[in-house]
């Protein structure tokens, strides 16, 4: 588990890291990390729990500060320039980011205003089909289940069309099938040209969903490299063998 | 240099001290708790001015000092602003036999005195994140600072049916007051300038720690 | 502009929904401005205090202390399930966030009032002798300096580890000086100032509505003003 790959790819990076170190009170979390994520890729971050891989995707989305470095964000400096490099992000995590009192498609028009989306109405509707929650359409957040909230949650951070969506162990609390459903959303946002970054302890479906794997410990990367150059096996009980080792 | 600036403050107070319960002193002698209340007013005041700067400063800025001076001059000025609580209520019983009246420059001395301590309640309250604690209390010093002339003209609506009536009759005493004004307003500064010191300190040793 | 508008619309339609959908806040602050109101009462009859000062009096603590609670709710709202980096993440600016809040909470305060004036009105058997729209305009100012200071804050409420109580604290004193002039309003609008201290002043301010509706005009203007440029600052991290 400690093998860095170059990833000599010509194509355009759309998230750039560089020399980012962040630290709560005296504890450590990301120390120096450095990481481009390219145009289309699919990259899972991997680690386990107080690896840095929360607070390392709330930097990139301009939501915590880095005690040094930078984030480039489509061009952008996130931190410089955030009503520029904000349009271009969205973001889901294990918690919904939506209003329990308000219906689905308020809560989408919602974010919809908000992100200054033309043709709101038609784009909503759409996305209400896609995530397959067309028959609770009026149905108020707070009564949804945990899947379906994911699903809705994932519309609201597409529903401005980014380029980049960055996803915080997305899978957590959901079943098989809600998973396979958002596995299938995941795949279409980048089957129609958008950079997933997503982070989970779960190796299978960071492979199964991402095109590289990184692993992130103590604060450091200490394993990159493509999902195709990847032995699934091996590399998962590599993997729970480091963790375990890691409690 | 703040060796220096704290041995002339306390050598200056004890002159002043001197001066003003010999030479300067006012009749009757219950009225020279002045030499102790006006120049604390005049210091609880200015390390307000001080705290607006920092706080400015730090919001422009972000440096991590000049939330130390503003966390240093809101201590100092609590201080002050209680002494300057404590003198007038002293004085208040002495020449109108009440321990408080809502006279426009009591009012103005007791919430001056509220805005310190709650500065430093926001400080101790906001455990979590260093940055965020700065800015809130940046942001509150500035509003607080708009307050103070609020609460002045404010203060004027109250009836001031007492009113402090003396002047000073010998040089002596002008002289005893423009001493001990001087005395104190040096002596806070060397206060702001250490704990300031102290507070840098802290923080850099913190980070030191870190990477 | 347009997205201005179209995103301070978005966030208030969403905030006055999401209130009067869940009733959180609202009945419990007119329930306890109501328990204000009836124990000063009891408190005044006791005491056998003027009628007319009390009432004043219980009108402005009861405005305060529960818009303390709608204050308080406008940031508490977004706790849940991490709204608040929801808004962070859209490219709406901090300002518009909190004009948003403000005209919410200064809504919350006149609903509030409806109910909770007639009280004050039974209870203290004041009127104010036809003076409408001077009275309106002295509870919509005093609304707009409450809810001011209270918007700014509130968003801090939820890093503290005393919530509430540091609100209430912030808030209270920072108005202190908006309520001499707010009370003195108010009482001449009752008819009641007392007539020990008709007519003396330090600066001929008491005795004159127009100067207290100036100072509360003026402080209003200042602290919104102060409140929506630092509010950016207080709500990044």
């Amino acid at each position: 588990m400690n093998e860095r790959v170059q990833n000599n790819n010509d194509d355009e990076s759309v998230i750039t890291i560089t020399s980012v170190s962040k630290a709560f009170g005296s504890r450590v979390v990301l120390d120096n990390v450095d990481l481009g994520v390219y145009k289309t890729q699919g990259i899972c971050i991997c680690g386990v729990n107080g690896a840095g891989k929360s607070t390392l995707l709330r930097i990139i989305a301009g939501l915590l500060r880095p005690a040094k470095g930078s984030v480039r964000l489509c061009g952008f400096d996130v931190s410089v320039e955030p009503e520029k490099a904000k349009p271009h992000l969205g973001l889901i995590s294990h918690k919904s980011m939506l209003y329990p009192e308000l219906t689905i498609s308020e809560n989408l028009r919602f974010f919809a205003r908000l992100y200054g989306v033309r043709n709101a109405h038609d784009r909503i509707q759409k996305l209400i089909e896609d995530v397959g929650l067309s028959p609770y359409r009026y149905d108020k957040a707070c009564v949804l289940s945990r899947g379906m909230l994911q699903r809705l949650a994932i519309a609201r951070a597409i529903v401005h069309n980014p380029t980049v969506l960055l996803a915080d162990e997305p899978f957590t609390g959901l079943d098989t099938q809600a998973s396979q459903h958002l596995i299938n959303v995941l795949d279409k946002f980048q089957a129609d040209g958008g950079t997933l970054v997503m982070t989970t302890h779960n190796t299978r479906l960071a492979l199964e969903c991402c095109d590289r794997v990184v692993v992130l410990d103590k604060g450091n990367f200490i394993f990159d490299a493509k999902t195709s150059q990847i032995d699934t096996g091996p590399f998962i009980e590599d993997y729970c063998a480091y963790a375990r080792s890691r409690n | 240099m703040r060796r220096i600036l704290v041995f002339s403050a306390f050598a200056l107070l004890l002159l002043s001290t001197w001066m003003a319960l010999t030479l300067g002193q006012i009749a009757p002698v219950k009225r020279n708790i002045l030499y102790a209340h006006v120049p604390s007013s005049v210091c609880a005041l200015l390390c307000f001015v001080v705290l607006l700067i920092a706080s400015i400063c730090y919001l422009r800025t972000g440096k991590e000092v000049w939330d130390c001076v503003g966390a240093a001059s809101a201590e100092v000025g609590a201080v002050f602003a209680t002494i300057l609580n404590v003198t007038g209520m002293i004085f208040s019983r002495a020449e109108w036999n009440t321990w408080w009246t809502p006279s426009p420059r009591l009012i103005t001395a007791a919430i001056l005195w509220f805005l310190y301590v709650v500065y430093l309640i926001i400080r101790t309250s906001i455990s979590q994140s260093q940055r965020r604690k700065a800015r809130v209390c940046a942001v509150f010093g500035i509003i607080a600072f708009l307050d103070v002339p609020m609460v002045i003209i404010s203060a004027r609506f109250m009836p001031d049916i007492h009113r402090p009536d003396f002047s000073f009759n010998s040089p002596w005493q002008s002289a005893a007051l423009m001493l001990s004004m001087l005395a104190t307003v040096i002596l806070a500064a060397a206060l702001i300038w250490l704990k300031t010191d102290i507070l840098k300190n802290k923080t850099r040793l913190e980070e030191e720690t870190i990477f | 502009m347009n997205y201005f508008c179209e995103s301070l619309w978005a966030i208030f339609i969403k905030d006055i929904v999401t209130e009067f959908r869940s009733k959180q806040v609202l009945p419990t602050m007119i329930v306890l401005g109501m328990l204000i109101v009836w124990v000063m009462r009891i408190v005044s009859e006791s005491a056998s205090a003027g009628n007319a000062v009390m009432g004043a009096a219980a009108l402005w603590i009861s405005l305060l202390f529960s818009g303390l609670l709608t204050q308080e709710r406008s940031f508490a709202v977004e706790e849940h399930a991490d709204c608040m980096s929801g808004l962070l993440l859209a490219p709406v600016e901090p300002e518009t966030i909190y004009i948003a809040k403000l005209l919410v909470n200064i809504i919350m305060l006149c609903v509030f009032e409806i109910v909770v004036v007639p009280v004050v009105f039974l209870a203290f058997a004041v009127s104010v002798d036809g003076r409408w729209v001077e009275f309106i305009t002295v509870l919509l100012l005093g609304n707009i300096g409450i809810s001011s200071v209270g918007t700014l804050f509130s968003a801090v409420v939820g890093l503290a580890r005393t919530r509430g109580s540091l609100l209430s604290i912030i808030v209270l004193v920072i108005l202190m000086p908006m309520m001499i002039p707010a009370t003195f309003a108010l009482l001449q609008l009752f008819n009641a100032i007392p007539t020990e201290i008709s007519g003396i002043g330090t600066l001929a301010f008491v005795g004159s509505f127009d100067a207290a509706m100036g100072y509360m005009v003026a402080f209003d203007a200042v602290f919104v003003v102060a409140c929506w440029l630092l509010f950016g600052f207080i709500i990044k991290e």
